[in-house]
């Protein structure tokens, strides 16, 4: 036992603006004298030692994980955020038509949906872009939306040497929904209602594309101020 | 208490002479932005005779980000996710703050389950907020060891919240009307677990660090605060209590399920930093019992009284709730016209604001190294006082 007794906890009562609180009063020093105070203090030097030489001879008790060589089998939990991600069915077609509940609950604007007039006449998805760059991976949007479009994935070494290149598209194709492709029986006039986003979904240079204040990548800088696409930052 | 307000003519006057027989002169050091113990960006300006401290002046806003104004263009929702960045150690609390607010303004009912998961997280994410400020008072004092310990079982409380919640520190999970997921059907068993493993490693905590005398000579008797003084600075949390005021809202205006489970409220007697480091040790010891009590009976229901894409309006007025975090109290006022959906106003009433200036009475006398005790023990959060 050491100048200080952990166990020495004193519970009381008192009464505290009005309600009875039960405290526990922490332990204090106890009075040592001079040799029997050297001695525990060398001993609580000795204790703490010996506890981290015990954990040195028992390999057992190391939890340090050999982080990029272990790549291949890290898991993840299920649901774990770290990039946002469209959700797409088995004949890759996406289930977002474009409401834009997802952009509304959007906290700083890091989702801009840009829609069209389709074939039937109806509002379907042109270019989901999200900006990973302002992105705080918050999921309003996933429970905002009401049609299970969006998800959040696993994907996390998302470092890149140029913030534009956070700017992703999401979707694979400017075009309606599952629901509405699935009614056409003809595979052409279906393949007719999409316009396919070559690049999609990966690290690409904005997809040729600016925004109000990031320029597309590889645009000379000199052509990006012209054109009034957006400036170069 | 009297405030002595300063002229700039006044601190540009010729430092006074030190105390020393020796011709000595009064000069000041800066601590910080930049520095190992501050966690963060503060700067302490130091009147220094010697190395004993006369003065310190603590600068913060380093980190201010303007939360409270970005608040007023945001919804209700899209305001919980700003919370996780004040406090980040104590996010789930901060969130829980704001929406406790909410939902009184806007007359939101919630059930048992979606307190008692509050409750749960909120007790769990004090153990680590704590295990956290442990290793790293070790860290500041010298100790090394003791930081690695503290991740290491910091760690398996964050996996769970990884688990459950997907994020590990700002996790946006108590929204206004519930929470935002279920948890998970082995999360009951992994508490327990979790629950009977950190008893034996409190005990070890104390063996490693507490016992040392080393740490023990260190704490003992520096930078006493004693109870009015602190309740005059405004300090709440385990910072207050060790000073022997037992003020916790946990026990003193109940919410979530604290009204429910027995536990009691740990306090200091003296108020130096030992008794701020045992408090808070306590404390852990205290969460797990409510934990305990409380993993059982978690009752059924839905986690979310609202649908996600519920409009929440708060009628016109001033609400204001406090709830109690790991550091202390968190006071939220919403003021709102009752038009738009984002509140009129926002202000946070952030406890390691008021903790903060804690260390300008704590300070004078000691010496440099006892600074780093004192700011060790008061456990600031930086983007907490800045906002």
């Amino acid at each position: 036992m050491g100048r200080v007794d952990f166990n020495d906890v004193k519970h009381e009562t008192r009464t505290f603006a009005g309600v009875t609180v039960p405290v526990s009063v922490v332990p204090r020093f106890k009075r040592q004298a001079y040799p029997t105070r050297f001695l525990f203090s060398l001993k609580s030097l000795v204790d703490g030692m010996r506890l981290t030489f015990g954990y040195l001879v028992r390999p057992s008790t190391v939890v340090t994980r050999q982080y990029p060589e272990n790549r291949a089998t890290l898991k993840f939990p299920e649901r774990y955020r770290a990039s946002l991600k469209f959700k797409f069915d088995e004949n890759g077609y996406q289930s977002c038509n474009g409401c834009g509940s997802c952009e509304r609950a959007c906290p700083n604007g890091s989702i801009i949906l840009e829609t069209r007039k389709g074939a039937t006449g109806k509002n379907e998805i042109e270019r989901y872009i999200w900006r990973m760059d302002s992105c705080v991976l918050c999921n309003a949007c996933v429970e905002a939306c009401s049609f299970g479009s969006l998800e959040m994935s696993h994907d996390f070494e998302n470092a890149v040497y140029d913030r534009r290149l956070l700017v992703y598209t999401l979707n694979r194709y400017a075009g309606p929904t599952a629901n509405v492709l699935l009614k056409e029986e003809n595979l052409e006039a279906r393949e007719a209602m999409m316009t396919k986003i070559d690049a999609y979904g990966g690290q690409v240079p904005m997809n040729g594309y600016a925004l109000p204040t990031v320029a597309a990548l590889g645009t000379p800088r000199e052509k990006a101020a012209t054109d009034g696409k957006g400036e170069a930052s | 208490m009297t405030v002595r307000v300063r002229t700039l003519d006044e601190l540009l006057t010729p430092p006074a002479a030190g105390s020393s027989a020796l011709s000595t002169q009064e000069y000041f050091v800066n601590m910080g932005p930049q520095h190992p113990i501050a966690h963060g960006s503060l700067r302490l300006v130091l009147r220094l005779d010697g190395e004993t401290v006369k003065e310190v002046i603590p600068v913060p806003g380093f980190v201010h980000r303007g939360i409270e104004k970005m608040c007023e263009k945001l919804n209700p929702r899209q305001i919980i996710h700003l919370t996780d960045r004040l406090d980040y150690l104590s996010a789930v609390m901060n969130n829980w703050g704001v929406a406790k607010a909410v939902e009184k303004a806007a007359n939101i009912e919630t059930n048992g389950r979606i307190e008692t998961i509050r409750t749960l997280m909120s007790e769990l994410q004090r153990i680590q907020s704590h295990m956290l400020w442990w290793g790293v008072l070790g860290m500041d004092l010298g100790a090394y060891t003791a930081f690695l310990y503290a991740f290491r079982d910091r760690e398996i409380i964050s996996e769970l919240f990884e688990e459950t919640i997907g994020a590990r520190l700002t996790m946006n999970y108590v929204r206004p009307g519930g929470v935002m997921f279920d948890i998970l059907p082995d999360f009951q068993e992994k508490v327990k677990k979790l629950l009977k493993y950190l008893g034996p490693i409190i005990d070890e905590y104390d063996t490693l660090l507490s016992g040392n005398v080393i740490l023990q000579e260190r704490l003992r008797n520096v930078g006493v605060l004693d109870g009015k003084k602190a309740v005059a600075l405004g300090c709440t949390g385990p910072v207050l209590r060790a000073s022997g005021v037992p003020l916790d809202l946990r026990k003193l205006t109940p919410y979530g399920r604290y009204g429910d489970v027995e536990f009691n409220v740990a306090v200091g007697s003296k108020g130096d930093c030992w008794d701020r480091y045992y408090t808070r040790m306590e404390e852990i010891r205290q969460s797990m019992r409510i934990i305990e009590q409380l993993i059982d009976s978690i009752p059924e229901g839905p986690v979310n009284v609202l649908r996600a894409s519920a409009r929440i309006s708060i009628p016109e007025g001033t609400y204001y709730d406090q709830i109690e975090t790991a550091r202390g109290v968190l006071g939220v006022m919403l003021v709102s016209d009752g038009k738009s959906p984002s509140p009129y106003r926002v202000h946070f009433r952030s406890p390691n604001f008021n903790n903060l200036w804690a260390v300008t009475a704590l300070a004078p006398g000691w010496r440099i190294a006892d600074i780093i005790t004192i700011q060790s023990s008061l456990d600031l959060v930086i983007p907490d006082i800045d906002r």
